[in-house]
């Protein structure tokens, strides 16, 4: 595609391909009858599609779990109640410990109750997953703005090449291997102490900052063959000025759904980490290590132990998904058409 | 069509030899010294020294690396330190990848038997009750953990409906070939639902995009039969974009079955890596990573290649740079 390369035609009238996103959506504002602002539009592109409506909901639910987990827990997660005479953990759900307390969705086999456990659960993951993420698109812009907007140097070269490289290993394999390296639990490297999640979160930040760099230089890239570029220009802006003001401007819509698909992935690796007893450690409350516990139960056919968590999982991962493509297809009408699902 | 190969391969060299310098370096991140890591917290000095003198871990850093891939590219990644202790990593993985690579393939296909119909259905009935139907189940397919659809598979066939074969656990082809493809059945279903449904949404797409094609409409306009156009024109030209999603997911395949075999308890690599990472064995890490890269790079590799031989206009385009 001749937009991705700024060295071929640059002279484009505004009504071809050559748009952005943004310019499209102005367009498609001003020309309907009732004028709408950009964000308007957006939403009312958003609304339309009822999936990604649904996606963005089961997000804000489970936003709202993970900030008010103290508050909606019914126990705390680590609390272990004993379970009724002749009875054993994990108890089923609706039954009752002998304190008297009830498992709404049954017991665990320290006699913990499922329900807190998973919702502290979520507060953690998702947690972890924006601390990634957050990371990620911090590293990932940087390099990708700086590579888009140096197009054909030496910098952009050598940027591009660690990003390939980076993009040879399988996520999860390198996640494991770099975990590996650095050992399980809390890390000293030198005078600095990381937390166990913080260097999760930085281990796991690291194998998806090379696919946020790919984003953003091609967006820059896109964008850099704009006539409003050239125009800034004309006008006397310095390229930094333009990078700053105008461009990374732009770049913010892709970037919104790269980072909310990426969630869903984020999620996955990082419950996959715990589940493979490489992530999060317990007693912290985790989707994956109950999971991972609920193997040694399924003979006594503890059916709640794996479901909870595991819909828990499912649901975060389906919610930033469908919230990602409904938001691809509202914000980026344009890739929207491409892959269109 | 020679050259675009020689080009690809030459290619692919450095960016595996990189990779080969940071699964290297691998080893000096931990903290203290990978042998202190090793050998853990009661070391005596004489046996540190051994040991490091053993990896070669006292040489300066770039004759270490040079050491080590010169014997990896000879086929020998060093001596697996804990795991088992004084066995060569290269046998280790030898008896483990077999497992792995049929996991990944008996995968592979089960994905290919559920996309290829359903995807194609699906963008022939576009916006039809079956394609919303089967772009649903896709939805969840992309979007349920491996592990969680494992562990549900064992707890429903295994042990709600009493099945022995669906618990886990390996039986070798050699001993018996029927009993290790029904073993293997469920790993497989559990590591290919998420794999078929990114092939299924992709060929669902790439249909899509061609049947609004122009010379789609021209060849209807002709009076071509539709079935016709869809098998030779369609469904074929939509394969390529497929081909290409498949050879990227290779990465998916080869993380997933790591999370599949520790389910299943399968003995492949996965549980080799898991159990290096747990023992601090960082030969066997490295190992098994080096292996991984280079598996996933030949692979793209064919794939490109593959690529251009059915669409002859990339390996114009490359080689017209």
């Amino acid at each position: 595609m001749s937009t991705l390369d700024t060295s071929t035609s640059k002279q484009s009238d505004l009504s071809t391909s050559v748009m952005t996103p943004l310019h499209h959506m102005y367009v498609a504002a001003t020309t309907e009858k009732k004028h709408r602002g950009l964000l308007q539009e957006v939403w009312h592109n958003f609304k339309k599609n009822r999936l990604s409506l649904t996606g963005g909901i089961i997000v804000m639910i489970a936003v709202a779990l993970a900030v008010f987990a103290p508050v909606l827990s019914p126990y705390n997660p680590v609390e272990q109640f004993s379970a009724p005479r002749g009875e054993h953990h994990p108890l089923p759900p609706l039954s009752r410990s002998r304190e008297g307390s009830l498992y709404l969705l049954g017991s665990d086999k320290f006699g913990r109750d499922i329900l807190s456990r998973a919702f502290y659960g979520t507060r953690t993951l998702l947690m972890l997953a924006a601390s990634s993420i957050a990371i990620a698109l911090l590293l990932g812009v940087l390099m990708g703005a700086v590579a888009g907007y140096r197009k054909g140097s030496w910098v952009d070269e050598l940027i591009m090449r660690i990003v390939d490289i980076m993009l040879s290993f399988p996520t999860l394999v390198l996640a494991i291997a770099l975990l590996g390296a650095f050992g399980i639990g809390k890390t000293h490297i030198g005078p600095i102490t990381l937390s166990n999640m913080f260097k999760i979160a930085i281990v796991i930040a690291i194998t998806y900052s090379p696919r946020f760099a790919r984003v953003m230089r091609g967006v820059v890239l896109q964008e850099m063959a704009e006539d409003y570029v050239d125009a800034g220009k004309v006008a006397g802006g310095s390229g930094w000025q333009i990078l700053t003001r105008e461009i990374l401007i732009n770049t913010i819509p892709p970037l919104i759904v790269q980072a909310s698909l990426m969630m869903a992935t984020t999620v996955l690796t990082s419950s996959s980490l715990s589940f493979l007893g490489l992530g999060l450690q317990p007693p912290r409350p985790s989707l994956g290590i109950m999971l991972s516990e609920a193997r040694d139960f399924l003979f006594l056919r503890a059916w709640w132990y794996p479901l909870v968590p595991g819909v828990f999982i499912l649901l975060i991962i389906l919610g930033f998904n469908l919230l990602g493509d409904g938001l691809r297809d509202s914000l980026d009408p344009r890739q929207a058409r491409r892959t269109q699902l | 069509m020679g050259v675009y190969i020689l080009k690809r391969l030459l290619l692919a060299i450095p960016t595996l030899l990189a990779a080969s310098i940071i699964i290297f370096m691998l080893i000096h991140l931990a903290p203290g010294g990978p042998v202190r890591v090793m050998l853990g917290p009661a070391q005596d000095h004489a046996l540190v020294e051994k040991l490091r003198h053993q990896l070669g871990l006292d040489l300066p850093l770039h004759q270490q690396y040079l050491r080590w891939i010169n014997k990896a590219l000879h086929g020998d990644f060093g001596i697996s330190v804990t795991i088992h202790r004084g066995a060569p990593v290269t046998e280790l993985l030898a008896q483990r990848y077999g497992v792995t690579l049929e996991l990944a393939s008996l995968s592979t296909i089960i994905a290919l038997l559920i996309a290829v119909p359903t995807g194609i259905t699906s963008a022939l009935q576009q916006n039809r009750l079956s394609d919303h139907i089967s772009r649903l189940i896709a939805m969840l397919g992309i979007s349920i953990p491996n592990f969680f659809l494992g562990i549900m598979l064992i707890l429903i066939v295994g042990v709600f409906l009493h099945q022995p074969w669906a618990t886990g656990g390996f039986v070798p082809l050699r001993k018996s070939v029927s009993e290790n493809l029904i073993r293997m059945f469920l790993p497989s279903i559990a590591l290919g639902t998420a794999y078929s449904a990114i092939i299924m949404r992709m060929l669902r797409s790439s249909m899509l995009d061609i049947m609004s094609q122009d010379y789609v409409r021209t060849a209807r306009a002709m009076g071509i039969g539709w079935r016709s156009i869809v098998r030779q024109d369609i469904v074929r030209n939509a394969l390529i974009p497929v081909t290409t999603v498949m050879g990227n997911s290779i990465g998916y395949l080869l993380g997933g079955s790591i999370i599949t075999e520790s389910i299943f308890r399968l003995p492949g690599m996965g549980r080799l890596i898991i159990l290096g990472v747990e023992r601090r064995d960082y030969p066997v890490i490295q190992g098994v990573v080096l292996s991984i890269v280079f598996i996933r790079i030949f692979i793209n590799l064919s794939v490109d290649i593959l690529y251009s031989v059915i669409d002859p206009r990339i390996r114009y385009g490359a080689e017209g740079e």
